[in-house]
């Protein structure tokens, strides 16, 4: 088996070029259609997943925490979406959001008992910091100009 | 809620739920992790996360726009955030959710190269600043 890191890699890469394909999709189609074809593009891999495996030898348990896992991401999806739809700007909500992953750090230490050592805890930090200050994006020209002129 | 003319914000109660959400997601693959491998845990998220999608459509009640560039990109979202999701689970296998989740949280840093390279979009100092805090963080975690 491979070190950890590479699958992250794979994750982090895949996971990066999907935030590119996101701005090219929301270029030409709405949020809310873009959504329709990204489940479709999930569902195209299916096959290839059942053709290498099936769920045979699972026991229920697991099979609700992967089912409720996914359910569970999926609201959070729709969270996201309905807080711009609120009037967030994506320049602060977006960021905020990206800090997710102290939620999973919070749960896994309380209830998984996983203690990270002194290195690990500021790796963490700085991973958490700088996946926040990545998905910070300035106001768009227009929006500043709407600001500047509303301060007027 | 509302303190002396601060008003807490509704959007920040979706960002918040969307937080909890997401992390909450984060604990239930590893523990599904611990049983179940990547391929297995992919099946089921994506068997899983099915309804959610098809309620927000209904609710939505988006008119489908059928733009090809939109379409195949759009797919390609679809595809690439479920290989990625296979990578997150495999690593899950043999480190604490603790450790791996804020790494793979540091998937903005390809999009903004890309963005940089591609899209011609510049970086700010922010996000200059937060990539090498990304870098540094992935040498200490590698150790």
């Amino acid at each position: 088996m491979l070190h950890w890191m590479v699958y992250a890699g794979i994750a982090i890469a895949m996971w990066g070029l999907n935030g590119l394909f996101m701005k090219l999709g929301t270029n030409r189609i709405s949020a809310h259609s873009m959504v329709i074809w990204v489940t479709l593009g999930f569902l195209l891999l299916l096959p290839f997943l059942w053709a290498e495996t099936g769920l045979a030898g699972l026991n229920a348990r697991v099979i609700f925490v992967g089912l409720l896992g996914g359910a569970v991401n999926g609201l959070g999806n729709w969270a996201v979406f309905a807080c711009l739809e609120k009037g967030a700007k994506a320049s602060v909500a977006i960021p905020l959001t990206a800090l997710y992953p102290l939620c999973t750090i919070v749960l896994a230490t309380v209830f998984l008992n996983e203690r990270p050592n002194a290195v690990q805890w500021l790796g963490i930090g700085l991973a958490l910091a700088g996946g926040a200050m990545l998905s910070y994006e300035t106001a768009p020209v227009a929006e500043r100009e709407e600001q500047l002129h509303c301060a007027q | 809620m509302q303190i002396e003319g601060w008003r807490f914000p509704n959007w920040l109660w979706y960002a918040l739920i969307g937080i909890f959400l997401w992390g909450l997601w984060g604990f239930l693959s590893k523990v599904g992790a611990e049983a179940a491998n990547p391929l297995q845990l992919q099946i089921l998220f994506t068997l899983g996360m099915l309804p959610v999608a098809c309620a927000m459509l209904l609710r939505t009640g988006t008119k489908l726009e059928r733009n090809h560039g939109g379409i195949i990109y759009g797919l390609l979202c679809g595809i690439a955030t479920g290989v990625g999701t296979l990578g997150y689970y495999a690593a899950l296998r043999t480190q604490a959710a603790s450790v791996v989740t804020p790494v793979t949280g540091l998937f903005p840093v390809l999009t903004v190269v890309l963005a940089f390279v591609l899209l011609r979009e510049r970086l700010n100092k922010v996000q200059m600043a937060g990539m090498l805090l990304a870098l540094a963080s992935v040498v200490i975690l590698s150790i």
